[in-house]
């Protein structure tokens, strides 16, 4: 499945971190101070020991992301960040929703989720989750479909990005 | 210790509490390192900011945990706003007690996130040697600035055998490179095809140690130059292409030559919004050019043509040979044309601020290094001292730190003991600092305090007459009796309130061997000029009004031509009987 344009004033930086004490709070309380408003935020472990790749998304244009982007690589802890264009990354989100079996059709539930090729990931009498992942786009076309259904919780994990371009 | 030993630290500033207590036990081992006892935290992270700006070397700070922690932190947010190398060491609770409220935790690390340029918590002694190694290195390299290391008072104790790294490597932090040729021939070209250039140079040139790439520059192309408060002494105030402070508090020949001319420089500043004014109008006819170091100061608050990232001890001096000689006399003569027109005075008849300053300049201006409080009077200092070398002028320009100027002046005398240092003050902020006078008297610390007593927070004061439509509320500032206060403490005193006891006063100040509180009861109700009114446009700098209102006064020029101060061509001259203070200049 092909990645999908985000709006134009909506940029994914991938990065790099050494983790120490403090290294999240850090990056965190530099976009507040900065008034930069993250759209997502996404740490987690790497090949690299020791270190951390992020996803972060914000909004807004291209002052707004080039100051991100400096503001990020003059902190200590950054090894490396970029934005990271359509074309150059794959991106991906995961969506777990969750119904009370009692509430719904349980043959037009499936039958959706069967659509985007969601999965059962827990099944008893009173809890159903579908866990589904794709392009982000795609996540909130398939969030629209099940939430036709009443849902019980509905958590989406924010999009983790990865490099494919050659550099 | 041995890490402070093995960075060169000679002076720390602190003060103990439980947990550091191993520490100071360990501090009599090292007589090599003198520690200075402040009585309160907040100063001695200003006494090691005074002596990082008057040496550009490291100052170290030293606090306990908890409420010693948090008083460092007004000190440590001034470091940060003007890129002052510091190392402040915090201790803390022991690690198995952080996080459960033990007596006097702070999580200081997390509260100086947002104003230290990186800071730690170490918890393993086996780090530490490390650690102290990166502090150092980070507080003095790149972009400078203070960094923190919090240690708990277990890991004060343990021992380690970790040697000391003989580099500093961190994959997150590379200095930077050589500037791109490119980008400073593109530099090359537009000095090539201006006609009206300025430079405004901050306190990068100071801290890259470039001040004489930039004079070279100067005088090659020849190109008057603008400094940014912290900017001064990069450039020497008495050269003839030197237009002194530009700002909200500027001299007029500046700030118009700015919104005049076709090419502006920004060299080791960063466009602040004091010294841009509104920054839409700011530089409206010129190109901008931006040198900086650090590349998230490149076009964040004004769009330049053209920028070199990297660090000016090299791009300035590759971009020197690039530059042709040239001319610009028609428009220096302009830029003149302005300084003469609009000059600034010390208007006779009254004992003011500016008459002692304009004194004070004369009497020490080329040779003692001057710290400055915050408000009117560090306004009248930075226009007024005509400062001719950089590591001389220390004053809080990011954070407007009230309480600033004494304690850093102690720092910078501790480094510089053969130095006359005056730290100027107003009666507002001194009293929020007063209790380093102990300090200073018990450490027999020889600087000179220029208390310019206005009875008003002045600053404040000046915004309520001229916007606030004269509704004072809260300035009027009541004082203890000065001269009791300098016998309880021990120290001399000189209460002046005339003009012609100012010479002998200042005289007698400098000779005496100690701590001198001067004491100069000036009059109230003075305003800085020019001044550009907050958040407009510099072209609506309102000009002195004496200039026009028919008041005497005496013109003051920086010193090229007669030494001090210059006569006002065009003027009737007839000297003043005042020429003490104002040798030179002329009374209109
Ligand atoms: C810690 C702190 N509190 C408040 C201010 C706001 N402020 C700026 S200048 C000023 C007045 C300073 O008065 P004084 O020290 O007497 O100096 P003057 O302006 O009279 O020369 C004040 C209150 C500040 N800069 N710093
Ligand atoms: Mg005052």
């Amino acid at each position: 499945m092909s990645d999908v344009k985000l709006p134009t004033h909506s940029h994914a930086i991938s990065a790099l971190v050494q983790n120490e004490t403090g290294t999240i709070n850090r990056l965190v309380s530099m976009f507040r101070r900065r008034g930069i408003s993250l759209a997502s935020f996404n740490a987690g472990d790497c090949e690299q020991p020791g270190y951390s790749r992020l996803t972060i998304t914000v909004n807004g244009d291209d002052s707004v992301l080039g100051q991100t982007i400096k503001q990020m690589e003059k902190l200590i802890d950054v090894v490396e960040c970029q934005d990271l264009a359509p074309d150059d990354r794959v991106m991906r989100e995961v969506a777990l929703v969750s119904y009370y079996p009692s509430q719904i059709s349980r043959e037009a539930v499936l039958a959706v989720a069967s659509e985007y090729e969601a999965k059962i990931e827990h099944d008893t009498e009173n809890c159903l989750v579908l866990q589904y992942t794709g392009p982000v786009r795609l996540v909130e076309k398939y969030l629209e479909a099940m939430q036709t259904f009443p849902v019980r919780e509905i958590v989406r994990s924010g999009p983790c990005v990865l490099k494919v371009s050659d550099q | 210790m041995e890490a402070l030993v093995r960075q060169g630290v000679d002076t720390i500033f602190g003060y103990p509490g439980g947990v550091v207590l191993p520490l100071y036990d360990e501090m009599l081992n090292w007589p090599q390192v003198k520690h200075v006892l402040v009585r309160h935290e907040q100063c001695a992270a200003h006494m090691a900011d005074g002596y990082a700006r008057a040496t550009g070397r490291v100052g170290v700070c030293l606090a306990t945990s908890g409420p010693g922690a948090t008083n460092l932190v007004t000190g440590i947010a001034t470091a940060i706003m003007d890129s002052i190398p510091m190392v402040a060491i915090t201790g803390n609770v022991n690690s198995a007690a952080i996080g459960k409220d033990a007596f006097q935790e702070t999580d200081i690390q997390g509260i100086t996130i947002p104003i230290t340029k990186h800071n730690y918590l170490v918890t393993d002694v086996n780090d530490l040697p490390r650690v102290l190694e990166e502090a150092f290195f980070l507080a003095n390299t790149g972009r400078k600035g203070p960094v923190l290391v919090d240690i708990p008072k277990d890991v004060f104790i343990a021992m380690t055998d970790a040697p000391f790294p003989d580099k500093v490597e961190r994959r997150g932090y590379k200095l930077a490179g050589a500037p791109p040729v490119e980008q400073v021939d593109v530099v090359a070209k537009l000095i090539a095809e201006a006609k009206k250039p300025v430079i405004i140079a901050g306190a990068g040139v100071i801290w890259s140690r470039s001040w004489e790439s930039l004079r070279e520059l100067a005088e090659k192309a020849q190109i008057p130059v603008i400094n940014s408060l912290l900017g001064l002494g990069s450039f020497p105030r008495d050269h003839e292409l030197s237009l002194g402070m530009m700002g909200m508090h500027g001299e007029a020949a500046g700030t118009l030559a700015v919104q005049e001319a076709d090419l502006v420089m920004g060299i080791g500043m960063r466009f602040d919004d004091r010294l841009t004014g509104n920054t839409n109008a700011f530089a409206e006819n010129a190109k901008i050019v931006h040198f900086d170091l650090d590349p998230s100061e490149i076009g964040k608050t004004v769009r330049p043509v053209a920028w070199v990232e990297g660090d000016l001890a090299e791009s300035l001096k590759m971009l020197v040979p690039k530059v042709a000689e040239k001319r610009h006399d028609e428009w220096v003569a302009q830029v003149k044309k302005w300084q003469n027109e609009y000059p600034l005075v010390v208007p006779t008849g009254k004992f003011l601020s500016r008459t002692v300053l304009n004194s004070l300049n004369q009497h020490a201006g080329a040779h003692a290094i001057f710290s400055t409080d915050v408000g009117q009077h560090q306004m009248w200092t930075a226009q007024f001292i005509k400062f001719t070398q950089p590591y001389h002028f220390l004053s809080s320009g990011g954070l407007g730190t009230m309480g600033y100027g004494f304690p850093a002046a102690i720092g910078a005398k501790f480094a510089h003991p053969d130095k006359e240092v005056w730290a100027i003050v107003g009666d507002g902020g001194f009293q929020m600092t007063l209790q380093e006078l102990q300090t200073a008297v018990e450490y027999e610390v020889n600087v000179k305090i220029c208390l310019l007593n206005n009875g008003y927070l002045g600053m404040v004061r000046q915004w309520q007459e001229l916007f606030y439509d004269n509704r004072y509320s809260s300035v009027e500032m009541g004082s203890p009796n000065f001269g009791k206060l300098a016998d309880a403490y021990g120290l001399k005193y000189f209460q002046c309130s005339r003009v012609e006891d100012l010479e002998e006063t200042l005289k007698q100040a400098s000779a005496h061997d100690g701590p001198v509180l001067c004491e100069f009861v000036v009059e109230m109700e003075e305003n800085v000029f020019p001044m550009v009114p907050a958040g407009k446009s510099n072209s609506n700098v309102i000009m002195d009004p004496a200039l026009t209102n028919g008041e005497d006064y005496n013109a003051v020029h920086a010193s090229w031509e007669t030494g001090h101060g210059r006569r006002v061509p065009g003027a009737e001259s007839e000297h003043t009987s005042d020429d003490v203070y104002a040798s030179g200049t002329v009374t209109k």
